[in-house]
């Protein structure tokens, strides 16, 4: 683990023009460790040599200010495999710059970028598992998503199906191997896949000295569907949009729904209308609102008990933010609402009674709040136990590439929905909600106050769509019926999720079906950081602090 | 202390209001939306056999078995896999497709999940509400169909 | 006065002989038990099942019989035909009688507790240190479950029980101490008789010397001890069902299960019964027989615990022990002491 100090400002802003990115100066910068450069259609991409990743990467991080390591995609093509690792400031996300590292298809072999992010651990742990490039220097090169007993790599070009791909443990099991490390006076217990707090199938393998934590890993993957690889397979114009709903399943689809629709409508340049964006808005900040009103409750859960109140309180009025979804698109979890260009569907007639529901929700917010905060927040209790619990400071939320929640808990100033902005949020007046308290009460904190902004959101986009004209009315653009992009034209997008930076890495082959989709998951990078919140802590305070980052396993494993 | 109180308080006040916002599902059934999409509905009549649903659905739930004339034999539907996104009726050019309200139905085995056209035809609309109303008005079409046998209860 | 005594007024024996003395307190001992687990056994899972639905707005069970009262059969005939799992490396005879202790220990308390109307099966000159001394066992029960179980979280749930139960019976003791020094005596019914006298005459209304309201800092002292004492919020700790799975009770299922959820149950209700004897002057009170209101004041006790489950979280495994030795060890010492010198000055 490296935690460089800060840099100075003036060194971070290397390259930084009025009008963007200067990537010349940033390519002199990092000298004679590029060999080429690609362009991406959001950012231009420095071609690297497999033994140089470090050193390109440390540059960039420390000289140039890319503090954020946002995504790691590999990818193989005929010829060779690829990695490429998304940069971005944290300041500043709408500079972006990707590193690509080719290696041969023989030995695909590249240096791990681990010590210089530490996010890239499991990143690179998941590349190797799916894709198969091995990382020099990784310090623990395991596969991540499929069980140790997987034979070959999956998303490989040569992957075959037919064969049979796991084998008993029994077969896979080194003899030579210890299987109990012993002469500890530690315990080793397994808290999961199936434990009442890991929301999910999670399985966090711990060790307790006494009560405390004194090492803990999770080990995920139990809940992996091969999204991406569905992605894959599916059309650009209809069939990838129901996908995203079962990403993070918690009634956040419309914000991952969005996720598509963005990096989908940049790389194929489709306009999307006004009003479709109004209406994103605004159904995208519904789901928030259900989405953090039960990271709300599941947290209560978690620390009070299985017959607290607040659980059953959050789901009564997540109940109304469900119905309302239902009114707008028929179902209230999998959407499906989003087209690339628009939305399916303009508000339900008659638009006066989905106003007045919305309104009326919107009207009961505060004093539900208010109650929450009597329950929650005021109570002294609660405060014990979730103040100065679960600590992670922001240089290490950072170097973990934690976002959402999570990252404003720790004061982090960065919200996809104002830094890079889309939709319809930059005409909107509403603040990003931030915390420094870097625990446990600060990350439920945001989620409350965030709750309360996602309101103002709301209640701004109800006005315009009740003033809008009727004949301009426009909820989709004029879009093929099929999507074929120019081949190779890569693009990654993210967008502000319920818990965080979702991004979308798409190549396009120059069918009518993507030929790589990766899917950047906030769960997966804010569930890697909690050993740094977790150690050294009580077993309840891990579970808080597990409760705190709220992940959901159907976006972790994707 | 005051917090503590404070919680304690808004839990009584809650205990003592005797208001529910459970509902006693089946003998209360839930309220639907009229734009709700629930279990696939077909109409042999409308269908002129274009095979757009079948290509558009994500995960192979439509299956359409044509002749050489390409007269429709077959329209089979794998309900338990079919994942509600309502593309086979947006992607139908005449309009022979139609998620209703109905959202229950129970099977003993995952077979028994796959309806061919007859069965989909009596698909019952789900307490009388008209899903068309939400749809375009053009599928008059639809009313009156669908008092069939097949109960998925 | 006794229960024998009682029964043999009512059947209008004079005198009775030990024999008939031993066979009437074993009839008062059945019928006393018969009514403890008509509480606990049949009321208590119903109740808990209604009252927590209450706070969090839900409608709870109404299918079977009035109200859903006929839960209990439901209830019975799934728990009794439910297969014993009992896990391999288990220490037998341990985890055979933890469950059983557990009951016995929590129901052997009610033999020196005054209901009311004469029911009591005993009242020994010992009564209140017997009733401690009885109810404690229970934290034997919680170590022999957590320790034979042969599991992590059973282990780490029995060592909380032992910690927090160790932490929370001195204050607990020490807390009554505080009332048997105004009362002078141990025995259960002569603290329940002091308590009938007047403390306070407003007009017509005359609040009597209950020792709630002779020391109420006494009594919210006590309170918090007992619910540390009979684990339920914010001192559920040796079970926490989102920290470690359910503690003690993890392996045990079936019989076994039902056995250690009783026992829960007994314990809150045995936990209201020393604080109505101690602090809320036993069964007293206007207009309705005192075996009523004895009733009445368990309950209460047991409506108090599920509201502080809706409400208050749960405090982490060394805040509890952090509370218990620092704050009500010294807490209870002080009215221990300040009580010594009220009563030493006014008598």
């Amino acid at each position: 683990m490296s935690l460089e100090a800060p840099e100075p400002a003036t060194q971070a802003d290397v390259g930084v023009t009025d009008d963007g990115l200067d990537y010349d100066t940033l390519e002199a910068l990092l000298g004679d460790v590029v060999i080429d450069r690609e362009t991406h259609l959001n950012a231009e991409a420095f071609v690297v040599q497999p033994d140089r990743v470090v050193d390109a990467l440390s540059v960039l991080k420390n000289k140039a200010g890319f503090d954020h390591l946002s995504c790691v995609t590999a990818q193989e093509y005929e010829d060779r495999y690829e990695s490429i690792y998304h940069l971005k400031k944290f300041d500043d996300p709408t500079q972006e710059v990707s590193v690509v590292v080719p290696t041969s298809v023989h030995d695909p072999t590249s240096q791990s970028a681990e010590s210089v992010f530490r996010t890239a651990d499991w990143h690179e742990r998941e590349a190797y598992d799916l894709v198969g490039i091995e990382y020099d220097d990784h310090p623990d090169l395991r596969r991540i998503l499929l069980p140790e007993t997987w034979q070959g790599h999956p998303l490989r070009l040569d992957a075959d199906q037919e064969q049979p791909q796991v084998v008993p443990l029994r077969e896979h099991a080194n003899p030579l191997q210890e299987d109990h490390p012993g002469g500890s006076d530690t315990m080793f217990l397994n808290i999961g896949p199936h434990h009442p707090a890991t929301h999910g199938v999670l399985h966090l393998k711990t060790t307790l000295n006494g009560e405390q934590v004194a090492d803990v890993e999770s080990d995920i993957g139990y809940l992996h569907r091969c999204e991406e690889q569905m992605c894959q397979q599916g059309t650009y114009r209809h069939q990838i949009m129901p996908y995203p709903d079962r990403w993070d399943y918690i009634s956040a689809g419309m914000l991952n729904e969005w996720a598509y629709a963005r990096t989908a409508e940049d790389l194929a340049d489709i306009e999307v209308p006004e009003y479709a964006q109004v209406i994103r808005t605004m159904s995208a900040e519904l789901c928030r609102i259900a989405s953090h009103l039960l990271a709300l409750g599941t947290f209560a859960l978690d620390i009070y008990g299985d017959f607290t109140a607040i659980f059953m309180y959050s789901i009564r009025d997540r109940e109304v933010v469900q119905d309302i979804l239902e009114d707008l698109t028929g179902q209230r979890l999998m959407f499906n609402y989003f087209r690339l260009g628009g939305v399916a569907w303009d508000l339900p007639e008659p638009r006066e009674q989905f106003f007045e529901k919305t309104r009326d929700f919107l009207d009961e917010l505060p004093s539900r709040l208010e109650e929450y905060h009597n329950l929650v927040t005021g109570n002294e209790v609660l405060q014990m136990r979730s103040v100065d619990t679960g600590v992670i400071e922001p240089e290490v939320a950072k170097n973990y590439g934690c976002t959402g929640p999570v990252a404003r808990g720790s004061g982090i100033d960065y919200d996809l929905r104002r830094d890079d902005p889309y939709g319809y949020y930059e005409e909107l007046d509403w603040d990003v909600v931030t915390e420094d308290g870097c625990d446990n009460f600060s990350r439920l904190l945001v989620r409350l106050r965030e709750v309360e902004e996602s309101g103002k959101i709301i209640d701004q986009c109800l006005n315009l769509l009740e003033e809008w004209p009727e004949d301009e009315r426009t909820i989709q653009s004029n879009v093929p019926r099929t999507i074929k992009p120019d081949p190779d034209t890569e693009i990654y997008r993210a967008v502000e999720g319920a818990k965080g930076e979702l991004g979308i890495y798409i190549r396009s082959d120059g069918t009518d079906k993507p030929g790589r989709f990766k899917i950047r998951s906030p769960c997966f990078s804010n569930l890697q950081s909690l050993p740094e919140m977790a150690e050294g802590e009580f077993i309840p305070d891990l579970i808080a602090a597990l409760g705190s980052l709220d992940i959901v396993l159907g976006e972790v494993d994707r | 202390m005051i917090g503590i109180l404070k919680g304690m308080a808004t839990t009584m006040k809650h205990a003592l209001d005797g208001s529910t916002f459970t509902v006693e599902y089946p003998d209360v059934p839930p309220e639907v939306s009229p734009r709700f999409r629930g279990v696939h509905k077909f109409s042999q009549e409308r269908c002129i056999w274009c095979r757009q649903c079948e290509n558009v659905c994500p995960n192979d739930t439509i299956q359409i078995v044509t002749d050489d004339q390409r007269n429709g034999e077959q329209y089979n539907l794998h309900i338990g896999q079919c994942i509600y996104c309502r593309l086979c009726e947006e992607v139908c050019p005449v309009d022979a497709i139609l998620l209703t309200q109905n959202f229950e139905f129970t099977a003993d085995t995952k077979d028994e999940f796959a309806y061919n056209k007859e069965q989909l035809k009596s698909v019952p609309w789900y307490k009388d509400i008209d899903p068309l109303a939400s749809r375009e008005p053009d599928r008059g079409a639809w009313i009156g169909e669908g008092e069939g046998e097949v109960d998925y209860q | 006065m006794t229960i024998s005594e009682t029964l043999a007024g009512a059947l209008g024996l004079g005198a009775v002989n030990p024999l008939e003395d031993f066979v009437l307190s074993l009839v008062g001992a059945a019928l006393v038990g018969t009514f403890i687990l008509l509480n606990t056994a049949v009321a208590g899972p119903w109740a808990k099942r209604k009252i927590t639905a209450a706070f969090t707005d839900r409608i709870a069970v109404n299918r079977i019989g009035p109200f859903g009262l006929l839960i209990i059969v439901a209830d019975a005939v799934r728990m009794l035909s439910k297969e014993l799992v009992i896990p391999d490396g288990v220490d037998r005879p341990a985890f055979d009688l933890a469950p059983l202790v557990l009951v016995a220990s929590a129901l052997l308390g009610f033999a020196v507790i005054p209901m009311g109307n004469g029911i009591q099966l005993a009242d020994p000159t010992v009564g209140l240190a017997f009733l401690f001394a009885v109810a404690s066992i229970a934290s034997v029960a919680l170590v022999m479950a957590g320790y034979a179980s042969n599991n992590k979280y059973s282990m780490l749930g029995g060592l909380r029980a032992v910690a927090q139960n160790v932490a929370y019976e001195i204050p607990l003791v020490v807390t009554a101490m505080s009332v048997v020094l105004f009362t002078g005596t141990l025995q259960t019914s002569e603290i329940v008789a002091a308590q009938a006298e007047p403390l306070l005459q407003l007009g017509a209304l005359s609040i009597p010397s209950w020792y709630a309201f002779v020391n109420p800092f006494a009594f919210v002292l006590f309170l918090a001890a007992n619910m540390a004492e009979v684990g339920r919020n914010p001192f559920d700790t040796p079970e926490a069902p989102t920290e470690i799975v359910a503690g003690f009770q993890t392996e045990y299922s079936s019989v076994y299960f039902v056995l250690a959820y009783l026992g829960e149950f007994i314990h809150i209700f045995l936990g209201g019964a020393i604080l109505a004897t101690v602090f809320l002057g036993g069964p007293a009170g206007p207009v309705l027989p005192g075996f009523v209101w004895f009733t009445i004041k368990i309950w209460a006790f047991f409506l108090f615990t599920q509201w502080c489950r809706s409400a208050i979280p749960r405090v982490r495994v060394d805040q509890v022990i952090e509370i218990g030795w620092k704050g009500m060890l010294v807490l209870s010492f002080a009215n221990l002491l300040l009580t010594a010198v009220i009563v030493g000055v006014i008598v």
